[in-house]
């Protein structure tokens, strides 16, 4: 039987991811840029993912029903395998390993898989996941178990190559801001198309140095750019800053992985 | 940029704990890509260790269990942690799984990755006695199949072998040998492999139906393909223990004196080792029991097979002296191997 205040730790982990996500959101405002609309799939993914996970984790926290998750996720995953294999078409596999959206992908069909294979215990079995406060032997199980594993290794991995990065020398376009700190205050994505290849950021404040208020060309490739989210912002700092995305991804990766594993 | 500037970039203590560690804007090298994976291992088995049956009885009885066929002095120590761990399951088991979840994310971290992997070694060390029972090397049981001499030993090798360190004007012939030196390496790769021949050979291991019971008894509990896939394994060498162990032998033989090979050589040994491992983990192993749900760790498998890796030739590895570079973009301290 898991005790229910490490229960409660990874449920109130989830509700501080949701809590950043939501920030982040409110702050870059994407439904007030068009075209940036797509760029905020990623904090809504952590959203709506965190919000699951805490309800799946205590159960006084749960907000729809299991189909209706599943329903969510189903959209994520379909949303997210769309993007990788639009970026795999640019980028070629690499988009697979490295790319801004297969580790979403796995982490939205992680979550589906979660609500479509579990299976409640006899005696919850009316009370749909129930939540996991009753500890294995209170507990759902998940079906094709094998399947669980594959996922939280995957996961597993995700978040390690996200840890190294985030603590790296460089640390590449996804996780610093060297991008945002060449680039103007108020860089805006003008493009940011897969086809393309690459991000083209405007920089039109005058406080910016002459050399970064012309267009920077991204030098990666759509698999390498800066977190969308971030790079959609204002500023790419603060709450907006790629970091703040990153550390909630490696959150919930830890998250899901863990509850993967705890209902094998 | 020459190197004279690149030490004015960063302090001293950071450039030490980058070295070796990337290759340019934070792609890791070989090494780190290696403490990675051993990352991702710990991250593992921390987060089995939060599973439910780990705070119930089972756990201490598992414990309990490796002090069987220990001498006293071994067994001892193990009979008093189940016996602590039985008292306060919750507290002690949480405890377990925060630090090894520590561990995980301190490798993966690159400035605490040193710190980690010391800790990881004193903690590997402290598991392997109170929590594996040496392995059960000292006792009759001990086999390669089910995970001898200790999977939790392996993860304290690598730590040591994946050191962030390099040899002063020696080119490496192999990753592993960057921190401690290619005779030092290679004499932990022949010491750990002979001892696993050595272990198939047991008279326990060799009994006409020693093999076939210890795969088939990984049936319980499995789902219903890998339940199949044991019952299969086992009836492949049903009153074989014999003829099976010496090939066993012969092979874990030959991956033991690989590294001494010409660099072809060993890569096809190197290969043969990770083979029998993955074989070893599917099958003696089942994937370290997690598929059952009371699994505490993957096993010897995956941590031998990543121990092939660190040790698969490489061209040339550069010493820490002659990496030491800037990259231009942005002034950060790069590595060029």
């Amino acid at each position: 039987m898991i005790p229910a205040s490490i229960l409660d730790t990874f449920a109130a982990i989830m509700l501080a991811v949701a809590a950043v996500s939501a920030a982040r959101l409110v702050v870059a405002r994407p439904w007030q840029q068009g075209t940036q609309a797509i760029l905020a799939d990623t904090d809504i993914s952590h959203l709506l993912m965190a919000i699951a996970m805490a309800g799946m984790l205590v159960a006084s926290l749960q907000t729809l029903p299991n189909a209706a998750w599943a329903v969510v996720f189903a959209v994520l995953t379909a949303w997210f395998a769309y993007r990788v294999i639009r970026d795999a078409r640019a980028s070629g596999v690499r988009a697979l390993a490295g790319g801004h959206c297969a580790p979403h992908l796995i982490h939205a069909a992680a979550m589906l898989y979660m609500f479509v294979a579990f299976t409640a215990p006899a005696a919850h079995a009316s009370g749909g996941m129930g939540g996991m406060a009753g500890g294995m032997g209170g507990m759902g199980t998940l079906q094709v178990p094998f399947l669980a594993f594959v996922f939280a290794l995957v996961l597993i991995g995700y978040t390690i190559w996200d840890l190294d990065q985030l603590s790296g020398p460089g640390a590449g376009g996804h996780y610093s801001l060297a991008i945002a700190r060449t680039a103007p205050a108020a860089a805006v994505l003008v493009g940011a198309t897969a086809g393309s290849g690459a991000a083209v950021l405007s920089a039109p404040s005058a406080a910016a140095p002459a050399s970064a208020t012309a267009p920077v060309s991204a030098a990666a490739t759509v698999g390498q750019q800066a977190d969308a989210s971030a790079l959609a912002s204002p500023a790419g700092q603060g709450v907006l800053a790629p970091w703040v995305a990153t550390s909630c991804r490696i959150a919930m990766g830890v998250t899901m992985a863990f509850m993967l594993l705890i209902m094998i | 940029m020459t190197e004279i500037a690149a030490a004015g970039v960063r302090p001293g203590w950071r450039s030490r704990i980058d070295a070796g560690v990337s290759t340019a804007r934070g792609t890791p090298d070989v090494r780190r890509r290696l403490q990675l994976g051993l990352a991702g291992i710990w991250l593992l088995v921390a987060l089995l260790q939060y599973q439910s049956f780990m705070f119930s009885s089972g756990f201490n009885q598992m414990i309990n269990a490796t002090a069987a066929g220990n001498p006293r002095v071994v067994a001892s120590p193990i009979t008093w942690d189940a016996t602590l761990v039985s008292h306060h399951p919750v507290l002690l088991n949480s405890i377990f799984a925060t630090i090894q979840l520590l561990i995980g994310i301190g490798i993966a971290l690159r400035p605490t990755v040193r710190l980690a992997l010391v800790a990881s070694i004193a903690w590997a060390l402290g598991v392997w006695w109170f929590g594996e029972g040496l392995g059960m090397v000292l006792t009759s049981s001990a086999s390669p199949v089910n995970g001898a001499p200790g999977a939790v030993i392996i993860y304290a090798l690598l730590a040591i072998l994946l050191w962030p360190a390099d040899r002063e004007g020696r080119q490496a012939p192999f990753t592993a040998a960057r921190a401690i030196g290619a005779p030092i390496a290679r004499a932990l790769w022949l010491l750990l492999w002979l001892s696993l021949a050595y272990f198939a050979l047991l008279p326990g291991n060799r009994a006409p139906q020693a093999l076939n019971g210890m795969i088939a008894s990984m049936e319980s509990g499995e789902p219903g393909w890998l339940a199949a896939l044991e019952r299969s394994a086992a009836s492949l060498v049903a009153h074989q223990g014999l003829t099976a162990s010496i090939v066993l032998a012969i092979a874990l033989a030959i991956i033991a004196i690989g590294v001494y090979l010409p660099a072809s050589a060993a890569k096809a040994t190197l290969v043969l080792a990770i083979v029998v491992a993955a074989v070893i983990w599917v099958f003696g192993e089942a994937f370290g029991g997690i598929l059952t749900g009371g699994g505490t760790d993957p096993n010897s498998g995956p941590l031998l097979i990543l121990l092939a890796l660190s040790y698969w030739p490489v061209r040339a590895t550069v010493t820490a002296s002659a990496r030491t570079a800037v990259i231009p973009a942005t002034g950060q301290e790069g590595t060029t191997a």
